[in-house]
């Protein structure tokens, strides 16, 4: 650089940096998902084994017992559940990165410092299409079915815009922990209740009320339900709005959240 | 390069940095011109990678005030940021990308043009001998290629001003004297340098300038021959066979002088000899009379690890330490 009397940037600048950087951050981390591909297949066998197990343990005493065709149920929620386990990555992935030195390099460069968290959810983001692609894939195998090309599409970008909100969430919780270890440890507390207590494997009518009143509303069945209206072609009723008001409050809340988590030395 | 004129790059005034109520700087204040490689020496805590945090944005400043290029560290980071290159403990590469990947990465970040970056990722790869393994991952090199990749990666946006905190520590010899070549060729072409070091070695053979911190603190300042000549006094080591022996020997030195040091792990007794003072033949006679038995001695002119043991606790410990 031959430029040393560099100004401080302007608003604009900042912006740009932020679109750059974050774009430099996606490709550092594609290239090491493509050098660590247990990174990728771990989310996809999660999502694969989920569908297995549910749909041949599970189906035939769900299905007899609700009369809903199981595998057109299960399907869109091992979606959401996949892009979920996605999420946990980031927040294992990034709290590696910040026990990482290079951290501390990426600190002190002339960069947009929210971009270290912004491409690693971006990646994280790319990834989770891909393996919601290959559930898909799986799916159509043991008898699944979209309704609509558009469906199949409009339910995979819901799935992975929600995967990308729990992604931030994820890096909230390494950007505090920053430990890659304890951050896998204390997954367990919010994605085992997230998975389970929800409408992603089965309907939530068996459950008593007061789960019921969570499970109906949190983020991961909303999104689910939507997901199911997309595929199915059939009405989503209020669950669609739910799922984006989801999407939307934890990107506000998460967003700001992480990035100043990110920015204590 | 593009500071013509011989303005300080680097000023540091009356840091000041306390971790709770521990201090881990204090009052540190120094400057560095283009061109000069500035010395931080000390012991493990004494702050060193303290201070470079300090300036190059990692950590807030309590106290004092720190510019580069004339930018102000607290008030203008990003400014600063785009001024300065990091390596060492302090800062890193990624491991799991390519020499060539790490540089490209870093080129990209800095906001260099594109045909700009590739030309210097090549250059740098090429000047510093890296073509071998620059397109293998970083966590297939051995200790010297991570250090060397390390310290490139704070050249790729070529800036005046460049922190390395303990950059050879680690390293077997020939590799901490290629990299100390690179060094000196870098400050040689106008960069002005922070490095930091425990190896006294190593600040003589490249610091200008050197400062020896202890606690957070200045104990001494000049350059290694006026820190050399300051201590105007040949030393006396003599060896024991046992602590027991080398504590009967410092009875003995009772009402001879209390100016010397002593290294329990080593049974060493160091003396100062200076004009005017006990000669080195009466003080063995002294060990010798008493029938404590010597081991060993030597007698010889002050090195830097003088200059350097006087002014901290670190190695020898004693009452009778000087200064």
């Amino acid at each position: 650089m031959t430029n040393p009397t560099a100004p401080t940037p302007t608003v604009g600048d900042k912006l740009r940096w932020a679109i750059q950087d974050t774009a430099t951050i996606t490709w550092r981390d594609m290239i090491r998902t493509a050098r660590q591909p247990e990174m990728l297949s771990f989310a996809v066998v999660m999502g694969l084994f989920f569908l297995l197990l549910f749909n041949y343990v599970f189906g035939g005493a769900i299905g007899a017992g609700t009369g809903v065709d199981y595998i057109q149920f299960l399907v869109p929620g091992v979606f959401v559940i996949t892009a979920l386990q996605g999420a946990q990555q980031t927040s294992t992935g990034l709290a590696q990165d910040l026990a990482e030195g290079v951290i501390n390099r990426f600190r002190s460069l002339p960069m947009s410092q929210v971009a270290v968290i912004a491409g690693r959810t971006v990646a994280d983001s790319l990834r989770n299409i891909v393996g919601v692609i290959l559930v898909a894939l799986v799916g159509l195998l043991m008898g699944f079915r979209f309704a609509s090309l558009w469906g199949a599409i409009g339910a995979i970008a819901l799935t992975v815009a929600m995967g990308y909100a729990f992604s931030w969430l994820g890096a909230s919780i390494a950007a505090k922990i920053r430990n890659a270890e304890m951050v896998g440890m204390l997954s367990m507390f919010w994605l085992f209740p997230m998975m389970l207590a929800s409408s992603a494997f089965t309907p939530t009518s068996a459950m008593p009320g007061w789960l019921r009143a969570f499970a109906d509303n949190q983020p991961i069945s909303v999104a689910a339900d939507a997901v199911r209206a997309l595929t199915d072609g059939t009405p989503a009723g209020s669950a669609t709005l739910s799922a984006l008001a989801w999407i939307v409050g934890m990107l506000i809340v998460f967003v700001p959240l992480s990035t100043r988590l990110y920015s204590r030395p | 390069m593009a500071s013509t004129s011989d303005a300080p790059v680097i000023v540091a005034e009356g840091l000041w940095k306390s971790y709770g109520d521990i201090p881990a700087v204090r009052d540190l204040s120094f400057e560095v011109r283009p061109g000069s490689v500035f010395g931080l020496l000390g012991p493990n805590g004494a702050g060193k990678t303290t201070t470079i945090n300090m300036l190059t944005t990692l950590l807030p400043i309590d106290a004092g005030r720190a510019s580069v290029a004339g930018f102000d560290v607290e008030r203008a980071p990003e400014a600063v940021r785009q001024v300065i290159g990091l390596a060492g403990q302090a800062a890193a590469i990624d491991e799991k990308l390519t020499a060539r990947e790490n540089l490209e990465m870093f080129g990209r970040l800095y906001k260099m043009p594109k045909p700009e970056r590739r030309a210097r990722v090549d250059e740098l790869i090429e000047q510093f001998r890296m073509t071998e393994y620059a397109d293998r991952t970083v966590s297939t090199y051995s200790g010297g290629q991570r250090r060397r990749i390390d310290v490139v990666a704070a050249l790729i946006a070529n800036p005046p001003a460049l922190f390395l905190d303990e950059p050879t520590t680690g390293l077997d010899p020939r590799s901490r004297v290629e990299l100390w070549e690179e060094i000196r060729s870098l400050a040689d072409g106008g960069t002005a340098v922070v490095l930091t070091t425990q190896y006294l070695e190593e600040a003589d053979r490249l610091a200008d300038h050197i400062v020896i911190i202890d606690r957070g603190t200045v104990v001494a300042s000049g350059t290694a021959g006026a820190l050399k000549d300051d201590l105007d006094r040949d030393v006396l080591e003599v060896h024991f066979a046992s602590v027991g022996d080398l504590n009967l020997a410092v009875g003995k030195m009772a009402g001879v002088t209390d100016d010397y040091g002593t290294d329990e792990t080593s049974s060493k007794l160091t003396i100062p000899i200076s004009e005017g003072s006990a000669s080195s033949l009466a003080l063995l006679r002294r060990f010798e009379d008493a029938g404590i038995p010597i081991v060993d001695f030597h007698y010889r002119r002050p090195t830097l690890d003088d200059v350097f043991m006087s002014h901290t606790d670190e190695v020898i410990t004693g009452s009778g330490r000087s200064k």
